[in-house]
């Protein structure tokens, strides 16, 4: 038998794999219809937002509609700040599972190195992600993906690629 | 304030910088103007260090005790709320060796503490505590000196609009705001409770010049190009049935009603009308608002809004309520903050449609302000290429006529010049003004 959390590890795998290689497609396809995907903003330098009714996020989509306008945006060759697209790779550590047989509450650690073609330079983007997972036959899918990113003093700009 | 340290930049070096010579259709601006250390150290001085500069804004720190930190230029700064209620600005360097006093960025202390030597300071300045002080054999005459943090030179609060200035000799900030207070009347009377900080801090650094976000703010021919893919995905939106949830749902540049106008001090204003106005977060309170404030302002408030006050402040009112703040930190770093205003007490659904209106559009990490400020560090590229001179302030140079339309009347302002037509005008004239006082502010004490 699989180890869950060996098993919802190899799920942010993936997820990462197809973030780096720019399968956004397919890193689409992990998001319930309904997904959640937030970046909250800060609201000093150790509390962070935690309504995003009433307070900032960095990056709120509220369905997987919404994700998805990202990813077009980023490959529709109309926004000069997704040409070149960086190259990225994300290490996802620490992960821990709270999991029952339908759903898995995750926690994991990441660090998103960012090359910028454009200013040859290297940025780093780190903090942690609690996911909601779904179970569907043999697999998981994403129902809320919140990162929270220790380093917001934003270089020029932040996308779904960076967490 | 002292010039020994200046770049010793010549009067006329400066004069080249900015080709001004409206009678003959010309207005040009050299690029050593954005690239030059010589030109941003001068500007420290004689701009950020010598006329009045936006602080914050005062619902950031509603209760006494409240302070939070900044710069004025290159100058640490602190802004306070005393045990009365009253603010303060001073700058946020102990009077013993200059470590800072208030260490947060926002934070809460009726008394701060140097944490090198152990001075300490009340939220109104005063000094309240030498350590060892009667074991410290200092000479007389120290006891009868002021210990207190030091006051910024000038401090104000315009409805809440917070603003000080390192060098003494500036105009009242009536004068130095002007007509500029109508713009900020229009914040403030939103509600009769004034306007509130949506909590969230957003702060970022692009790789380009100050200038290209004064610029950029009142800039309304780059929208179609520089923002298709945010169109797009707006009209995408609206073409499976979706409102679009935003302002500028159903953009087209022929139809929209776009005016320019130039003020004293370098300030300008854009207005307009919005695509899609029922998107707008204020749009449930309009009747309400008519009635209190009446038509034309009324009117004015649901106009798409963007106003710089120089040097460092621009208000944008169109998808939601921006206010951003430029920090230059080199010639080609410039450090943004923004906030997102509301009206005190709106109601919930108007206000996520505000929030996410904002993060959409004005969030550097949203669907437009990239593209914005990608072009901007593009532009500082190009002014490595070895021409002296771009071709960028032109366009509206045919209409130069006061701009004095029934609008305008009604607000009770006086433009110096300004432009009225559609969005496709794409005036560039509106950032004259700007140009005009950068030159201004930098001659001062030039030889
Ligand atoms: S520097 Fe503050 S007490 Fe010495
Ligand atoms: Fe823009």
């Amino acid at each position: 038998m699989i180890d869950p959390t060996q098993e919802v590890a190899q799920f942010l795998y993936r997820e990462a794999r197809f973030l780096d290689t720019r399968d956004w497609m397919a890193w689409l396809a992990l998001f319930t219809e309904d997904a959640v995907f937030r970046v909250p903003a800060w609201k000093s330098e150790h509390d962070i937002t935690t309504d995003p009714t009433r307070e900032l996020s960095l990056i709120y989509c509220a369905s997987r509609t919404r994700i998805s306008e990202r990813v077009q945006r980023a490959l529709s060759g109309r926004s000069v700040a997704s040409i070149p697209l960086p190259r990225t790779q994300h290490a996802v550590s620490n992960v821990m599972v709270t999991h029952t047989d339908a759903s898995a509450t995750v926690q994991a650690n990441f660090t998103v190195h960012l090359f910028d073609l454009k200013k040859k330079d290297t940025r780093v983007f780190f903090g942690h992600s609690t996911y909601q997972l779904l179970r569907v036959a043999d697999d998981w899918r994403i129902r809320d993906k919140t990162a929270v990113l220790a380093n917001d003093y934003l270089p020029t700009l932040l996308d779904f690629y960076c967490v | 304030m002292s010039d020994r340290f200046a770049a010793g930049m010549l009067r006329a070096e400066i004069e080249r910088l900015v080709d001004d010579r409206p009678e003959a259709g010309v207005f040009q601006v050299h690029r050593d103007a954005f690239i030059s250390e010589a030109v941003f150290a001068l500007e420290m001085q004689r701009i950020f260090e010598g006329t009045w500069i936006f602080l914050g804004l005062a619902p950031q720190i509603p209760e006494t005790h409240d302070y939070f930190t900044t710069t004025v230029g290159r100058q640490p700064v602190v802004v306070m709320r005393d045990a009365e209620g009253t603010l303060g600005a001073f700058y946020n360097a102990c009077r013993h060796r200059r470590a800072a006093v208030c260490p947060l960025e926002r934070g809460n202390a009726r008394v701060h503490v140097c944490k090198y030597h152990g001075w300490s300071y009340d939220s109104a300045g005063r000094n309240v505590g030498i350590k060892g002080v009667q074991h410290g054999a200092y000479a007389e005459g120290f006891v009868r000196e002021d210990h207190g943090l030091m006051p910024l030179a000038r401090f104000a609060n315009y409805r809440g609009f917070l603003f000080g200035s390192a060098n003494p000799d500036v105009p009242s900030i009536e004068e130095h705001l002007g007509d500029m207070r109508a713009f900020l009347d229009l914040v403030a009377e939103q509600s009769p409770n004034g306007f509130v900080c949506v909590p969230g801090n957003v702060g970022y650094e692009y790789r380009g010049n100050w200038k290209l976000q004064i610029e950029n703010g009142v800039d309304a021919y780059h929208f179609s190009s520089t923002h298709p893919s945010y169109i797009g995905i707006l009209n995408k939106r609206r073409a499976q049935g979706e409102s679009g949830g935003s302002v500028y749902a159903g953009f087209s540049d022929a139809e929209l009603f776009r005016a320019t106008m130039t003020f004293p001090h370098g300030h300008n204003a854009l207005y307009g009308s919005n695509p899609a106005s029922e998107a707008r977060a204020l749009n449930a309170a309009m009747p309400a608002l008519r009635q209190r404030l009446g038509e034309a302002r009324a009117q004015w408030l649901m106009y798409t809004r963007n106003v710089t006050i120089y040097p460092n402040l621009q208000i944008a009112e169109n998808a939601s309520l921006q206010v951003r703040m430029l920090q230059p930190l080199a010639p080609d770093r410039t450090a943004m903050k923004t906030w997102c205003l509301a009206p005190h007490g709106e109601a919930p659904e108007a206000l996520q449609l505000r929030i996410r209106q904002y993060e959409e559009f004005f969030n550097p990490s949203g669907l437009a302000t990239p593209d914005d400020t990608v072009n901007y560090e593009d532009c500082q590229t190009g002014y490595r290429a070895g021409f002296d001179f771009q071709q960028g302030y032109l366009r509206g140079m045919g209409v130069r006529n006061p701009q004095r339309s029934a609008a305008v009347q009604a607000l009770g302002i006086h433009p110096i010049a300004g432009t009225e037509g559609t969005f496709d005008l794409g005036d560039e004239t509106v950032m004259h003004s700007p140009w005009r006082e950068w030159k201004r502010l930098l001659l001062v004490g030039a030889k």
